[in-house]
């Protein structure tokens, strides 16, 4: 009796994501290789890196989410575009989610970042990923990359922290995201002009903007916690 | 009409949607070639594609794929091997973006500037101890204020009764142990090597300033120019602030102080450094850091744009002008007001 208590219940979210109790685990692209020193372990055969969600914005909106938290993955094997990538943590996550072992499901992942340092990381990674295509450039020039999406995508995510980040996941959901099309915004209340108002005010302010251009705002994600003073908003583009 | 392209291909649709004319390009093996037109696409420009359609349809206007006001229709979109040309371009793009940071001097200096702070904050501690280790053992020793060869000295001494020797002081009745006279050689070398490394460091940052920012060096001396150029993260950035911000950077709490509160103003940044400013009577500094700091906001943006650099000729006439105002406040302003 004591020992089935012990056992910790873990749910798949989708072919290569599995929550397992507060931890989350993703089907290791490849094999045998840790991204940024996480853990890796095998479950019954296969093996799975540790997604750490206070690193990965989309890995706390996961933890967090009050609905199926598969929804805020995209479909595997899809083309999908990441603005504001850093330094690869939730990009290797998502890319072993969509795209899988040597790219077998077919999936591209359009990565962009503006520093440097942070496409060192991703540069090395893509070798090691097919399927992963980081992009050294600035979030707002679309004409930049936009090349490198031929047709719009259905899932995109922003994470950028920098002033008018609301404006930028509005212009590029405009250009690149299909109707119907999943958009996550994370933002954070410091990267943005203080108002005074607190910043319940500063994010309701955003749901206002974002459903006023032509999104529907599905769930506010606050990311307490894992990440302070940041949410996570996930959108549906409505025209 | 409109006339689409991407970095591989173009057509002219019109208002409706239908394609009357196309142009593709099928030489994406060479990717030095994707390279080139994903660039050229980036800056702006039409590809050789496009600029063929132009010709045939001149009044088409000209978009990039994915622009808001493109109509939808067929365009001719690349097929799967062209996109995995491309996205094989893309990743070479970004690793050569990422290579060419390496040549970014201002990247450069801010590791160069922040290595020798780190360096001389630990070089400092550490010259210290040595003096009260070697004090402790050596009480009638008096290492006076040039203490710069005392680390080497300690280091080359083979022991405590040589270095009294050498010091030319008496032997105490209580000596280190054998590990311990060790311990305290060793410390001692360790000085004089960060001594040297330091001045090695600093060689460097002056090296790399006088070709990065000729005029803002003749103007402020290299090292300060590097700091005021790290502090304003980047030679552009630093180019394009106000000279009243270049007066007050590295006094950023004081500044702040005096917006929250109303406390006077700081009246000098790292700029205080400069000798012009602070071996200048108290009641003048502001006023000089003021001129200093309007000329060395210009000498950055001729740095920066590299425009013709500043010699001997201004830097005469900028000594001039502290000169008339130290002139000119000869004595402390009286308090009453």
């Amino acid at each position: 009796m004591a020992k089935n208590n012990n056992r910790r219940r873990s749910t798949m979210l989708s072919w290569a994501v599995m929550k397992d109790g507060r931890a989350l685990w993703t089907t290791n692209a490849v094999p045998r290789k840790a991204v940024y020193g996480e853990s890796l372990r095998n479950f019954s055969g296969t093996e799975f890196r540790r997604w750490d969600p206070s690193r990965s914005k989309l890995g706390a909106g996961i933890m967090r989410t009050r609905r199926d938290p598969s929804w805020l993955l995209p479909k595997e094997g899809t083309t999908v575009l990441y603005l504001g990538a850093g330094h690869g943590t939730s990009i290797s996550h998502l890319h072993d989610h969509l795209c899988g072992q040597g790219n077998e499901l077919r999936g591209r992942l359009v990565a962009v970042d503006l520093a440097p340092r942070c496409l060192r990381e991703l540069t090395h990674m893509a070798k090691s990923r097919p399927g992963l295509v980081p992009v050294l450039g600035d979030a707002r020039k679309h004409a930049a990359w936009g090349v490198l999406l031929p047709r719009k995508v259905d899932w995109l995510f922003q994470d950028v922290a920098q002033a008018g980040q609301v404006d930028i996941f509005i212009g590029a959901c405009k250009r690149f995201l299909n109707r119907d099309g999943t958009g996550l915004l994370s933002l954070k209340a410091a990267s943005e002009r203080w108002t005074g108002e607190g910043e319940a005010a500063l994010f309701d302010k955003v749901e206002h903007q974002l459903t006023h251009s032509g999104f529907e705002v599905e769930e506010r994600i606050s990311l307490t916690g894992y990440e302070d003073n940041h949410v996570l908003f996930a959108v549906r583009k409505m025209e | 009409m409109w006339l689409w392209y991407d970095w591989r291909a173009a057509a002219v649709a019109d208002a409706n949607g239908s394609i009357l004319d196309d142009e593709q390009w099928d030489g994406f093996h060479d990717q030095r070639t994707i390279v080139s037109r994903l660039e050229c696409i980036a800056e702006g420009e039409l590809t050789p594609e496009a600029l063929v359609l132009l010709e045939r349809f001149p009044e088409a206007k000209p978009r990039v794929h994915g622009e808001l006001d493109l109509p939808d229709a067929d365009w001719p979109l690349p097929d799967e091997d062209a996109q995995q040309a491309a996205d094989e371009a893309a990743i070479a793009m970004a690793t050569r973006g990422v290579a060419q940071a390496a040549g970014d001097p201002d990247r450069r200096l801010e590791h160069l500037m922040r290595a020798s702070d780190e360096l001389r904050s630990t070089y400092i501690t550490m010259e210290a101890r040595m003096v009260e280790w070697v004090g402790l053992f050596l009480p009638e020793a008096r290492f006076g204020q040039d203490r710069s060869s005392l680390g080497k000295t300690i280091g080359e001494a083979e022991s405590l009764e040589h270095l009294s020797e050498i010091l030319e002081v008496s032997l105490p009745p209580v000596g280190p142990g054998k590990p311990e006279w060790k311990a305290l050689k060793e410390w001692g070398q360790s000085v004089s090597v960060f001594r040297g490394q330091l001045d090695r460091l600093e060689n460097g940052i002056r090296h790399l300033t006088l070709q990065h920012l000729p005029s803002l060096s003749a103007l402020l001396g290299p090292l300060l120019a590097a700091r005021l150029c790290v502090e304003a993260h980047g030679r552009m950035r630093l180019a394009r602030l106000p000279a009243g911000t270049v007066q007050v950077l590295g006094a950023e709490k004081a500044f702040f102080h005096h917006l929250k509160t109303g406390a006077p103003p700081p009246k000098h940044g790292h700029i205080f450094m400069h000798p012009w400013i602070s071996r200048s009577p108290r009641w003048v500094r502001g006023k000089i850091s003021r001129t200093v700091a309007a000329k060395a906001s210009i000498a950055a943006k001729i740095d920066a744009f590299e425009g013709e650099p500043w010699g001997e000729e201004e830097m005469r006439e900028l000594e001039e002008r502290v000169e008339a105002i130290r002139q000119a406040h000869p004595s402390p302003p009286s308090r009453r007001n």
